[in-house]
């Protein structure tokens, strides 16, 4: 048993207060006023009688009260007072030091490297520290020691990567590494460059209530800095020659002045151009590379400038994926005539990146080996294929393949299901009534992407004859006519996926290819059905990446020659990667050996070039205090943890209520109460 | 606060009971009265000043026979000078005055007793003044058949306040009063007694009759109080903590003896003194005290 604040324990010398108010037994409030004393000032009046205590349980009644009270903010606390004391005294430190790429601006590394360490001169021999490294994400590189030895080599040991800055990772972990503190005065300091950009997450957080949080904030007051922005590299036609066209974007802030500078362009690691420029010194700038020839095989680039404070953000990596064409195969029978797939093919053979190569075939010629080669096969009007030929195409399609059917009157008439995505019913005739129009749209759909700007397009087209389609179970209807009857249908299969297009692509059944929505309509059947979405020229670290190309036992060779399986031990075929470094992965198939079956650049996200700091009351705005009992260790020195770890106090002031309240009714009931009445009467109330 | 007017003070159901007592004073004042005032000068005063009704007692030499004639009742002519007993009540106003343990409180019933008393006798054609008091005179208004209304004001302006000294306070009444007449003292006489005697004996000398109303609350003569409490002077504001059930006897002991004292010390000066308690009705005192007078008056 022990008292947390003995000192208030001096209020016992309160209970002389009742004892006084008893003895004196006089109200200063309320005297009782009497004409005249001049008969008993003349009375000899003891002193003893006065001082006489006439009620002792009233009496008992208050002392207890007041030296219950006394008790009650004395804290008492049943345990060992050393060591509830002691949680006060040793420090528990988390030192959060920001390695993101920002620090390495100019000497701003170094000074964070001072400010740790001076951090741990700071402590003292009971004190102990927790080393949290932070970026993006963070880690906690060092675990609650005495050792600052150890502390101290690994922040030398540090240095920035090419990462971004995210404090609320920062401080979670931190937080985390509080939960398992020893007692002790718990705080958190946090060594950055404090940019804007990583504020990002932070709000929501909660720390524990009453944690101190630091902030030391190193780095300049103005940190100019050039960067690459991005890059745009395409494929173009020059006559009979395909090119690469680069440009590259620059950024500048705080310089100060312009600055020429110069561009640097290597290709497939051989040097491609230069171009020099004046930089403003605030802005952006966008500079051409002249054209050069481009191969049709993935293109490795890298656009560079001059170096700077911050050199990190001077080189910005691409990728630019082989000119490869897509291969449709087009399965008509022979009495549909040339004239009714024209348009569809004429629509699909314009166009690059990639370019569609449409291979027209008729029905039961639709074997492996040619499917090993296309990426789409669409069926004109046509059931697809059953038997031997139909296990050919499931495996395939099972692969990733797509297929599209094209439901037209001869299909309706079969009435048949087709692709198990949808049953034809019939055959709709809306010639007489102006044609039919798209009504239902699922416009966030992949497929419409195009179209998200400009809706009015796809209701332009006019059907006059299409089939009925009664969707299966699981089928999913992306678009329908005006009368409600299902327009294109999606189906999955596997890893790919079948179409069911009732939209008829005949001239002579609709006006859509007319219109100008049918070209970007039928590119993004092709491209969706094959599953050949537009790629990235770079990726940010952090992301992460699936390789395309790879079906099986995927290799990674990461930027820094590290092999990284993805899919070992996961049991999935297509596991994604955490692109780590800033460089180009290469994705390999059960060994490295060859060139890579795809790969991705990688770059720092430009956020990180914004180098503008916020304000260290920024970073506490969005920060809250928990009251969780997870950190009941942690908060051990905060006032608020100890009264709920001591709640006697509580039940003492309860009682004191208590027996206020019974000291209230005891002392204006009875004799107690009558004895202090008495009528005084004015002479006005009286003559009223 | 508004003044009280004449209605509120004098209260006419009581006055209806004691309009029938003639006030009579008790010795012969210096002035020119007849009837039953023995003045000196009875007679010298031919200033005619109104007829009023007869009553036993009366002269019947100054019945008006002439208006007997007209009217066949009998009226009385009376001059000026053959109204002038001079009547001053004194009214302590001090502190102690200020307390009332009952519906009434001493103030009240005294400012009642002097206006019941004023009217009377300004019917029976009395002088009548006022003078207040506390440890020195508070407020005169000299003796005159007009000032009634003055005396209502100034009754209804009083307020007990401040420390009372009687016998100083009867020393100014007496200075001030130079023409021998009634006065009568109304107070709770918180003094001693042989101090306010001697004040009385000048009053005496200088030849007033003299009447003490003594005014009691049930409170101090029983000091009923039980509990320990703290007890406050109305007059010095003097504060005693006091357990009341231990001071009770030796405080009515002391209480008789000074009630003991006065009435010795009134009688021995040739004063009346009529103690009134608070709680007991005002017009029986009243008519106890006029019909004492009456009997008095006759034995002279």
């Amino acid at each position: 048993m022990g008292f947390l604040v003995p000192a208030f324990l001096a209020g016992l010398a309160a209970l002389g207060i009742p004892l006084l108010m008893h003895l004196r037994d006089r109200n200063e409030e309320t005297p009782t006023r009497f004409p005249s004393l001049m008969f008993l000032v003349r009375l000899p009046i003891r002193t003893s009688d006065r001082r006489k205590v006439t009620d002792w349980p009233l009496l008992l009644l208050r002392a207890l009260a007041v030296a219950l009270l006394v008790f009650a903010f004395s804290r008492p606390f049943v345990g060992n007072t050393a060591e509830m004391t002691a949680d006060s005294r040793a420090q528990r430190v988390v030192i959060a030091l920001d390695r993101s790429l920002s620090m390495g601006h100019g000497d701003t590394w170094a000074a964070a490297q001072d400010s740790a360490r001076a951090v741990l001169d700071a402590l003292g021999g009971d004190d102990q520290v927790a080393l949290v490294l932070f970026d993006e994400e963070a880690t906690i590189a060092q675990t609650w020691t005495r050792d600052r030895a150890s502390v101290r080599a690994l922040i030398e040991a540090t240095r920035p990567v090419a990462r971004g800055t995210g404090f609320g990772a920062a401080l979670r972990v931190a937080r985390s590494a509080l939960i398992s503190a020893p007692a002790g005065a718990p705080s958190i300091t946090l060594i950055t460059d404090l940019q804007r950009s990583g504020l990002t997450g932070v709000a929501g957080l909660e720390l524990p209530a009453g944690l101190p949080l630091r902030t030391i904030v190193v780095g300049g007051d103005t940190r100019p800095n050039t960067s690459l922005r991005s890059v745009e590299a395409r494929r173009v036609v020059s006559g009979e020659r395909v090119q690469l066209q680069v440009q590259a974007r620059v950024v500048t802030r705080d310089l100060a002045a312009g600055r020429p500078v110069t561009l640097s362009l290597r290709l497939a690691g051989r040097d491609a151009g230069t171009r020099t420029a004046t930089l403003p010194a605030s802005g952006e700038l966008t500079v051409a590379f002249d054209a050069v020839p481009a191969p049709a095989t993935v293109v490795d680039g890298v656009v560079s400038i001059s170096g700077d404070a911050l050199a990190a953000d001077d080189t910005l990596r691409f990728t630019l994926p082989a000119d490869d064409a897509l291969t449709v195969l087009l399965v008509a029978a022979d009495e549909v005539p040339r004239e009714e797939t024209l348009y569809f093919e004429r629509a699909l053979g314009i166009g690059r990146a990639p370019a569609v190569r449409v291979e027209r075939r008729r029905p039961g010629t639709v074997d492996a080996a040619a499917l090993s080669r296309a990426a789409l096969v669409v069926f004109w009007d046509a059931a697809p294929p059953t038997g031997a030929a139909a296990a050919a195409l499931g495996t395939w399609q099972a692969n990733g393949g797509g297929v599209a059917v094209i439901v037209g009157p001869r299909l309706a008439e079969r009435r048949s299901v087709v692709a198990n995505v949808a049953t034809p019913t019939g055959l709709a005739d809306r010639r007489t009534a102006g044609g039919a129009l798209l009504g239902e749209i699922r416009d966030e759909h992949p497929l419409f992407a195009p179209f998200r700007s400009t809706q009015a397009a796809l209701v332009a087209p006019r059907f006059y004859r299409y089939a009925r389609l009664d969707p299966a179970v699981g089928a999913d209807v992306l678009a329908r006519f005006d009368d409600g009857s299902p327009a294109i249908l999606e189906s999955r299969a596997g890893e790919g996926r079948t179409l069911l297009i009732a939209l008829s692509p005949d001239a002579r059944e609709s006006d859509f290819p007319l219109q100008p929505a049918f070209l970007p309509l039928m590119r993004r059947v092709v491209l969706h059905g094959a599953g050949h979405e537009s790629t990235p020229l770079w990726r940010r670290t952090g992301e992460s990446w699936v390789p395309q190309a790879i079906r099986q036992d995927p290799v990674i060779a990461a930027p820094d020659g590290d092999l990284l399986r993805p899919g070992a031990g996961a049991g999935a075929s297509r596991a994604a990667v955490i692109l780590e470094q800033v460089g180009v992965y290469g994705a390999y198939e059960g060994r490295v050996e060859g060139a890579p079956r795809d790969r991705v650049a990688v770059n720092v996200g430009p956020a990180e070039s914004d180098l503008t700091p916020a304000d260290p009351t920024e970073l506490l705005l969005g920060v809250g205090e928990s009251t969780d009992s997870t950190f009941r260790g942690v908060t051990a020195a905060t006032s608020i943890e100890l009264e709920s770890r001591q709640r006697l106090w509580r039940w003492l002031l309860a009682f004191v209520a208590l027996l206020l309240l019974a000291e209230t009714v005891i002392a204006s009931q009875g004799w107690r109460g009558r004895a202090r009445r008495a009528t005084i009467v004015s002479p006005e109330r009286s003559q009223a | 606060m508004s003044a009280p007017s004449h209605e509120r003070l004098l209260d006419p159901a009581l006055l209806a009971r004691i309009s029938d007592l003639p006030l009579l004073a008790r010795t012969v004042v210096d002035g020119f009265m007849h009837g039953l005032h023995r003045s000196a000068r009875k007679g010298l005063s031919l200033d005619f000043a109104e007829h009023r009704q007869y009553q036993p007692g009366d002269d019947l030499r100054r019945i008006d026979w002439k208006a007997y004639a007209r009217t066949d009742r009998f009226y009385i002519k009376e001059y000026e000078a053959d109204t002038n007993a001079g009547v001053l009540f004194a009214l302590d106003v001090s502190g102690s005055m200020d307390y009332g343990s009952a519906a009434i409180n001493k103030f009240a019933y005294a400012r009642m007793l002097v206006a019941c008393l004023a009217w009377l006798s300004q019917r029976q054609g009395d002088r009548i003044g006022l003078a207040t008091f506390a440890d020195a005179l508070v407020e005169m208004i000299p003796p005159s058949t007009r000032h009634l209304n003055l005396i209502m004001h100034a009754l209804g302006r009083a307020t007990p306040r401040g420390e009372g000294k009687l016998p100083l306070a009867i020393d100014r009444v007496a200075d001030v009063a130079t023409r021998p007449g009634i006065v009568v003292v109304v107070t709770d006489c918180y003094d001693e007694p042989t101090a306010i005697g001697r004040s009385v004996d000048i009053l005496r000398a200088r030849g007033h009759d003299v009447l003490v109303f003594h005014l009691l609350d049930r409170a101090e003569e029983e000091f009923p109080f039980e509990s320990a409490a703290v007890f406050e002077d109305n007059e010095s504001g003097l504060r005693l903590p006091l357990r009341p059930e231990d001071l009770r006897e030796r405080y009515q002991v002391m209480w008789r003896a000074h009630r003991t004292a006065l009435e010795t010390r009134f009688a021995a000066a040739g004063v009346d003194y009529i103690p009134l308690r608070t709680d007991a009705p005002l017009d029986g005192a009243l008519y106890r005290y006029l019909d004492l007078r009456l009997s008095r008056s006759r034995v002279r």
